[in-house]
This record gives structure tokens, C-alpha cells and sequence, in this order.
């Protein structure tokens, strides 16, 4: 609990009907996107300007405060779970995007501002900001930052850090810091502002985020192709990359999701096809045409059963409707859904798949897995029952196995959602430990009083 | 302590409680989210609150009850919810069991337990109360009112139309003959709904009197009520709302069609079978009434099926440029978006434009409104904008209570913008 004069100077701080201190309230920010982790902070505070958070974090600071940073608190990590209780500083209102320049192909926002409303805004103006982790109709342009977050675009248009140009950011001291610009290019001193895109919330709290833009793609062309086995569709989708086409989306669907959605949504899926692979190509009309012809024809030179080339815009919608709704039927298929987020390097994708099959019938648990097939990014998923101990810790164990058959192969723990609180256990052996040890001092020199977002990424000595 | 038994209503939708996978995307659909941005005002936040209750982590207070009534059941989370998680049942089964534990507060109480099914009664206060607005108060825009007595709860400085000097009961008969010769066969029974009455009598006698010129026998029971949404829906009163649902079950017991000229409570009582059905000869009945009930657009198109021809603008609105919006219990609780553009797209003598945003809430929502104006009016404002944004002269609608919303919200805007029911609108 806090101290009732500290409640007191944040009331001063940002007005008394931004801070939140009702239980009502404050079960509502003991959560994120994750089935299984929830802790109750002490206070919700929802500051609208940089020098509001400033205040905030100078008076967290002196007082030892645990200060957790949140967007819309839909991440998958547990990232924005005050698991040290304190204070959530909740960035939803700082919700105005500043400038869109045509000239520079550059925007500078909020960090409150949600994705779907930047791209939205950015339609207009016939631009594009290609990272678009699925949660686009819910997260903020500060999390996708803070997370360094991706999607299915990233397979040809790279994730978050390849478009942050400057950064606004808060330290834990209270100061703000401007990082970057608004020129794409940049050889000034360290690259700090990398410091803090992908930083989980940790190392500051960002404030307001300058994103490079592309031309919104002229024309696009979306494919359907059915395989009968699970392994040819990811050789396919290497086949495909070496070739030296690069699609902007390629997403992976197995069985299960198209049973599901088919259950669901009923659009005349193949409810036999092994797996699904659902492509996108995009950019002028003639490149478009092109680079599908060929693609359709690797993907029937690779084994597909059928390519089914979306007809007009309203066919393309459905199919990536029905991609989007795919965690939902994943999420709803089992008391606890323990989904991970490996990515392995795309050559190695059919190599990924044939050893989770093998972990499954070693295990016996049922593994389902969607995913960016296109930079061999799976989601992986077990279904249990958190309250049946036995079975769950069995399923800890199948998914530790997963994690090293992804490591084994050259991949990382996490391809988009980042650690927070889901991965840390395996952080350590996924890291170099030299490598590991310059982040905890990195870490105890921006952040000495370990104030922000403590508890995360990696495992606190003597917990 | 609170025991099981009291979440008895909400353990009916069990499925939707645990179906909502907090993926956060009703944020961007929430109306009160927008206006908001804090967890407590959407889906995912409400449904979570419930689950803390169930799982004695939060306790019936004043605080819990304030977050679960500042949703307007709009369905918009619903309609866009990959999980298909229907949070609405959620937060009206939660309402309800809060009543059964706790009782309705004051002064609600009175008027939802008491006047609410007293129809004669409730309409002897209203007339009582009008006389008392033409006392007090200026009259300020033609037959609309600044802050009316009798809804003075409802007031807050809001425009509201005034209470209509005879209501529509006392100036139809009970039974209404076809006045053509080529008669349909048809015998409906006319649902008039409090606001129509009361308030908006014109639209009623235009309904009877378009339904009568089609070859339509139009009934008006004396014995129906209050649909019964504000007590049952809006203020989770189950056991008040079962009687006025059984009132208005045997008004229309002799009818195949039950037609209504308002999305509420058109939608309400198709919804007495959900919330109400306590035992299986409620059951039966409330499934045998849902069936019959028609919402006027789609009483035109789909069952009568009216040539486009039979289809005309009244004198005033020729040549204006008209733009529909979508009432949330027409559109997203009952389906129904097609028979009333198929309506106004027939009307030879006016321009149909299509609003941006056609279906978002309007931000009335009942008594939401009454606790949350302020949220109410921002809601609205969006509204206006999408209004504006089609450059129309008119907007119609197909329910009186988005008209008494969008009535207060032009005029808030000073804009020249009529509100119609779509019913006005036709000669």
C-alpha cells in the first residue's frame, strides 16, 4: 500500500480523476493479454503530457516506487503486469498524433496513440507504417515501441526498430530525453534510441515516438495455398524466399485453426488440408502481377494441393479476417493455452515443424501452431489446464523442449512479443551471459533505484 | 460475505465469461472506451470485474455498480469480437443479480418498480407533470423544451422534446380497419412503446394510417405496457420485467404480428426469453411472442413486401438530402440494416446519403444516459460529425429514443439538421 500523501501529490500531479484508486479499478489494470498472470497495483495513474510522467517518475523515484509503464495492456508477455504492485502509469490518453509530413515521410505521435488510428489517419494521405502486430485494433504506437513489436508485414518490410527515427523518452530521474530526429538518416553518437525500443518499459517511459513512413502499396494480391503436409508448406515458403521473391505477408495455418474457424465463421475452408499458407504480394500493378504468377507457381512446384488467388478486394479481407481470428479460436480451444512465440531462421522452418511433431508424439501433447511462416516465426501452442498440476508441469516441459529445438536451430526465444514475465525462466539460456550481464548494468545505471517495470526479462537474483 | 447462489443470472452466460480471451480489441469498438480510454469502460475490463466477483476478490459497491451501468449495450464489442464473446449478457445478468442481492437504489426504485407498470398511472404523471412545463418553463425551439419537468432526472440541461398534449392512446381507436379496398388479410397487433405515446404521438398515427392505407388491420391493445427494457435491461429489475413482459405477452396474445416503430423495445422484447424465462411455460411464451415481433422497416419489406413505388417523401422533406442512422438494437441486436435503406433508396423525391459510421451508438442508451451525460453527449458528438459529414438536411431513424438523443445533439450544435423517425418521413 501506498502512503495516502503520496496519492495525494499524484492527484496534484495529473488531477485528481486521472488517478485511479478504486479495487474496481485497479482489478481492471491486473492484467494483459496472458491467461495466467494478474497482480493488482496500488494506484492507476493516466498522466496526459511528458512533463505530467516526469513528475510522476521524479516522486516514484525518491520514494522507491515500483512504476510499471502500460499502453493498452493487450501485449502476450505479461510485459505490463505490475507484478511488484506500485503505480501503472497508463499512457491511453496521450492519444494525439502531432504530425504526418509528406515531404519527410515521417509522423510523430503519442505514445497512446492505436495503430489502427495511425494507419487509418495515414490512408489518408496515401502513406503506410508497415508493422502491425495482430493486436493493431487495440495496441498503442508506445508498446509496440517499448516491444519492438512485428506482424506479417515484417517478412518483407522488417519490424518497429527499422522505422523508429527519434524518441522522446523519460528516465527514471525524472529527466526527459530527446533521442534521434526526423531525418532517416543518422551517425550521432550510440544509438540510443535502439536502447529503448525494445526495452519492455524498463529503461524509461517514451513520450513520443517519430516513425518513418512508406507509400501506401498501389496494388496487392492475396493467395490461398492447401497442403496435405504440414513440412512441404514450409519448404515452400523456403522455396519461395530463395527464389528471391520476398511476399509482404506470409502466414502459416495449420488443421486445427481451419477446423476451428470453419466451426466458428463458416467460409468453405478445406477442413482436411494439413496446413494453410496465405500470401500477400504487393507494390506497382505490373510488380504485383508478376511476382504472383511466379509465386503461385513455386507453391505448386513445392506440393500444394490447390492455390487459391483471392479474387477482388472483399475475398482478401475474408482470408485475412479469418488469419486474425485465429487466436481466438486457438485461445477458446482449452482451459489454458500456453502459446509461445519462437521465431527460427526461415531456412530452417520445414526442419522446425518436422521436430514438433516429434515433441508432440514424445510429449503426447497436442501442438497447434499459426504463425509468420515468412521469417519462420511460429506461435506454437499447447493446450492444458493450469489447475491440473501434474499435466501442467508436463506441459512446462514439452514447451521448454520447443524452446530448445528453436534454439538448437539458430532461433530466439522470441520472434515479436518479447520476454516480460512469460519467457524469463529461459532467458538466461538464450542469452550470452557477458551479453546478459551488460544489460543488468545497463539496466542499474539508467534505472539505479529499479523503479521501472521491475521484475522482468530476466530472473532477480536470489528470487 | 457474498454466496455463490446471488450469481445466479450471470452463471447462465458462463459461456461468455469465460469466452472473452482478453485480446483488448472491443477498445477500438467501445463507444465509452473512446470517450474514456480506461479499462474499466470496455468489455474486457467489465467481463473482468464480474470474474473478481465471482471469485470473491470484489464486492457489491457503489463503485462496481457505477463501472458495470456505463455501457450502453450497444453490442459493438460482440459484433466485432474475435472470440465471439457476448459481453452485454454478461453485464445485464450482473446488473440483475446485484438487484437480487442488493434491491434497486432510490429513487429508480419508485419509478421502475412502481409507475414503469402502472401504464395509466405513468401516464397520468407524465400529463401531470406536462402541465407543470408549460407552466415553468419557456418554450425554447418550436415543441421542444429546455429541461422538461417531468424527466428532470433526465434532465442536465438537455434539450428534450416536450410530453405531447393528448397522447397517442387517446387519439386512435383500439381497432383500425384497412381504408382500402384490396385488403391483405392482415390483422396486426400495433406495439406503441412509452415514447411513442407519450411523446412522439405523430409517428404512431403515421404508422397506423400508412399500415391501414396498405390494406392492414392495425390493433392498438389498451392492455400493453412498458417494454420493459429500462427495468430489466438498464436497471437489472428481472423480477419487474417479468411482469410487464407477461402483460404485454397476453395484450398480444391474439396477434401473428407484434409491430413496433422502436428498436428498443422491439429488441427488449425479443430479449424477455434471454433474461426472463424462469420457468418453461415463460420459456415457451416469450420464444412463441420474440417470433411474432416486427420491426416496422422490416414489417414493409419483408412481410408485406411493398412495392418501391409505394414508397413517397411527405411535402416538406422533397428534394432534402436524408441520411439514416442505424439504432444499435435494430441494426446490431436484431440484424436489421437492409429494409430500411431499401426504404429510403425507393423514395423517388429525396437524395439518400450514407453516413459515415452509419451504425455507431448513438450514446442514449436509456438511463445511461441519465447517470453518464457527459459521456452521453461526447458519444454523440461523433455522431453529429458523421452527420455533418453527409452534408444531409434530414436524418432519420427507426427509434424514439436515438431520436431524442439526436434531437438534443443538433440542437447542443445549432445545426439545421431535422431528426425524423423514418415513419415521418413517409407520405
Amino acid at each position: 500500500m501506498l502512503r495516502p500523501e503520496i496519492i495525494t501529490q499524484l492527484q496534484e500531479i495529473v488531477g485528481k480523476p486521472a488517478v485511479l484508486t478504486a479495487k474496481e479499478d485497479l482489478t481492471s489494470y491486473s492484467y494483459d493479454g496472458t491467461a495466467t498472470w494478474a497482480h493488482l497495483p496500488d494506484v492507476v495513474v493516466l498522466p496526459t503530457t511528458a512533463e505530467q510522467i516526469s513528475r510522476t517518475l521524479k516522486l516514484a523515484n525518491e520514494n522507491r516506487i515500483p512504476v510499471t509503464p502500460r499502453g493498452a495492456g493487450i501485449n502476450v508477455s505479461g510485459g505490463s503486469i505490475p507484478i511488484k504492485g506500485g503505480i501503472v502509469l497508463c499512457t491511453t490518453r496521450m492519444n494525439r498524433i502531432l504530425e504526418i509530413s509528406k515531404g519527410n515521410m515521417v509522423a510523430t505521435v503519442e505514445p497512446g496513440v492505436v495503430l489502427q488510428d495511425f494507419n487509418l489517419a495515414l490512408a489518408k494521405e496515401g502513406l503506410f507504417y508497415p508493422p502491425d502486430p495482430q493486436s493493431f485494433l487495440g495496441c498503442t504506437m508506445g508498446g509496440t515501441v517499448a516491444e519492438n513489436a512485428g506482424g506479417p508485414y515484417c517478412v518483407k518490410y522488417g519490424v518497429t526498430k527499422q522505422y523508429v527515427v527519434g524518441l522522446e523518452v523519460v528516465l527514471a530521474s525524472g529527466h526527459i530525453m530527446k533521442l534521434g530526429g526526423v531525418t532517416v538518416k543518422n551517425r550521432t553518437g550510440y544509438e540510443l534510441m535502439m536502447l529503448f525500443t525494445g526495452s519492455e518499459g524498463t529503461l524509461g517511459v517514451i513520450t513520443k515516438i517519430t516513425v518513418r513512413l512508406i507509400p501506401l502499396p498501389k496494388a496487392s494480391k492475396t493467395m490461398m495455398a492447401i497442403f496435405d503436409d504440414m513440412v512441404a508448406g514450409g519448404q515452400a515458403v523456403s522455396n519461395i524466399l530463395a527464389a528471391g521473391v520476398v511476399p509482404a505477408k506470409v502466414e502459416f495455418v495449420d488443421n486445427f485453426v481451419i477446423r476451428r474457424i470453419e466451426e466458428m465463421t463458416p467460409m468453405g475452408l478445406p477442413v482436411d488440408a494439413n496446413c494453410l499458407i496465405l500470401l500477400q504480394t504487393d507494390g506497382s500493378p505490373a510488380a504485383v502481377e508478376a511476382e504472383y504468377v511466379q509465386i503461385v507457381d513455386i507453391l505448386k512446384e513445392s506440393g500444394a494441393r490447390e492455390v487459391k488467388v483471392a479474387k477482388d478486394a472483399d475475398e482478401a479481407m475474408a482470408y485475412w479476417k479469418m488469419r486474425s481470428a485465429g487466436f481466438a479460436a486457438v485461445f477458446g480451444a482449452a482451459k489454458t493455452v500456453m502459446a509461445e512465440d519462437v521465431a527460427v531462421p526461415r531456412d530452417k522452418l520445414a526442419e522446425f515443424i518436422k521436430k514438433l511433431g516429434e515433441i508432440s508424439e514424445r510429449t503426447g501433447f497436442f501442438i497447434q501452431y499459426l504463425g509468420h511462416a515468412g521469417d519462420g516465426n511460429l506461435h506454437p501452442a499447447i493446450f492444458t489446464d493450469i489447475n491440473n498440476k501434474e499435466e501442467f508441469a508436463r506441459a512446462e516441459k514439452a514447451m521448454e523442449e520447443i524452446f530448445e529445438a528453436a534454439l538448437s536451430l539458430g532461433g530466439v526465444l522470441s520472434g515479436e512479443h518479447g520476454i516480460g514475465l512469460e519467457k524469463k525462466r529461459f532467458f538466461s539460456r538464450a542469452m550470452d551471459p557477458v551479453a546478459l550481464e551488460l544489460m543488468k548494468q545497463i539496466k542499474k545505471m539508467v534505472d539505479p533505484n529499479n523503479i521501472l517495470n521491475p521484475g522482468k526479462i530476466w530472473e532477480e537474483e536470489g528470487a | 460475505m457474498t454466496s455463490k447462489a446471488e450469481f445466479e443470472e450471470v452463471k447462465k452466460f458462463e459461456k461468455d465469461l469465460g469466452q472473452c480471451m482478453k485480446c483488448g480489441f472491443c477498445t477500438f469498438w467501445c463507444p465509452v472506451y473512446q470517450e474514456e480510454r480506461i479499462e474499466s469502460s470496455v468489455a474486457r475490463g467489465k467481463n473482468m470485474m464480474v470474474r473478481a466477483l465471482l471469485a470473491g476478490d470484489l464486492e457489491y459497491t457503489k463503485e462496481y455498480a457505477e463501472r458495470l451501468n456505463k455501457c450502453t449495450l450497444c453490442m459493438t464489442c460482440t459484433a466485432n469480437c474475435p472470440a465471439k464473446a457476448n459481453i452485454p449478457n454478461i453485464i445485464v445478468a450482473a446488473r440483475a443479480d446485484k438487484v437480487k442481492a442488493k434491491g434497486v437504489a432510490f429513487p429508480y426504485n419508485i419509478v421502475y418498480r412502481w409507475l414503469l407498470p402502472r401504464r395509466k398511472l405513468f401516464g397520468n404523471v407524465v400529463r401531470f407533470a406536462s402541465w407543470f412545463q408549460g407552466i415553468f418553463l419557456p418554450k425554447t425551439q418550436g415543441t421542444i423544451r429546455h429541461l422538461s419537468m417531468f424527466l428532470s432526472a433526465l434532465g442536465k440541461g438537455r434539450y428534450i422534446p416536450q410530453i405531447a398534449p393528448r397522447f397517442l392512446r387517446q387519439m386512435v381507436p383500439m381497432v383500425n380497419k384497412p381504408t382500402v379496398a384490396n385488403e391483405t388479410g392482415i390483422r396486426v397487433g400495433y406495439f406503441t412503446g412509452c415514447m411513442t405515446d407519450f411523446v412522439f404521438p405523430e409517428v404512431g398515427k403515421k404508422v397506423i394510417n400508412f399500415l391501414t392505407r396498405h390494406g392492414v388491420e392495425v390493433v392498438v391493445p389498451r392492455e400493453q405496457g412498458c417494454c420493459g427494457a429500462p427495468v430489466f435491461l438498464g436497471a437489472g429489475d428481472l423480477a419487474t420485467g417479468r411482469k410487464m413482459a407477461d402483460t404485454n405477452v397476453k395484450a398480444f396474445a391474439d396477434f401473428d404480428y407484434v409491430v413496433a416503430d422502436c428498436a428498443t423495445c422491439s429488441s427488449a422484447m425479443k430479449d424477455y426469453v434471454k433474461f426472463l424465462a424462469d420457468t418453461p411455460e415463460r420459456q415457451e411464451a416469450y420464444t412463441k411472442f420474440a417470433g411474432k415481433i416486427k420491426d416496422i422497416t422490416e414489417f414493409l419489406v419483408d412481410v408485406l413486401k411493398l412495392p418501391p413505388s409505394a414508397y413517397r417523401a411527405v411535402p416538406e422533406a422533397k428534394g432534402k438530402k436524408v441520411t439514416w442512422h442505424d439504432p444499435c438494437h435494430l441494426n446490431r441486436h436484431m440484424g436489421i440494416t437492409r429494409q430500411p435503406r431499401e426504404i429510403l433508396k425507393s423514395i423517388p423525391d429525396i437524395e439518400y446519403v450514407e453516413m459515415p459510421n452509419a451504425d455507431r451508438c448513438c450514446g442514449m442508451a436509456g438511463s445511461f444516459s441519465i447517470y453518464f451525460y457527459d459521456v452521453s453527449q461526447k458519444i454523440a458528438d461523433k455522431k453529429m460529425a458523421g452527420i455533418d459529414a453527409t452534408g444531409a438536411d434530414i436524418v432519420v431513424t427507426d427509434c424514439p429514443g436515438c431520436e431524442f438523443q439526436l434531437i438534443d445533439t443538433t440542437m447542443r450544435h445549432d445545426s439545421p439538421v431535422k431528426v425524423m423517425h423514418i415513419m415521418e418521413l413517409l407520405e
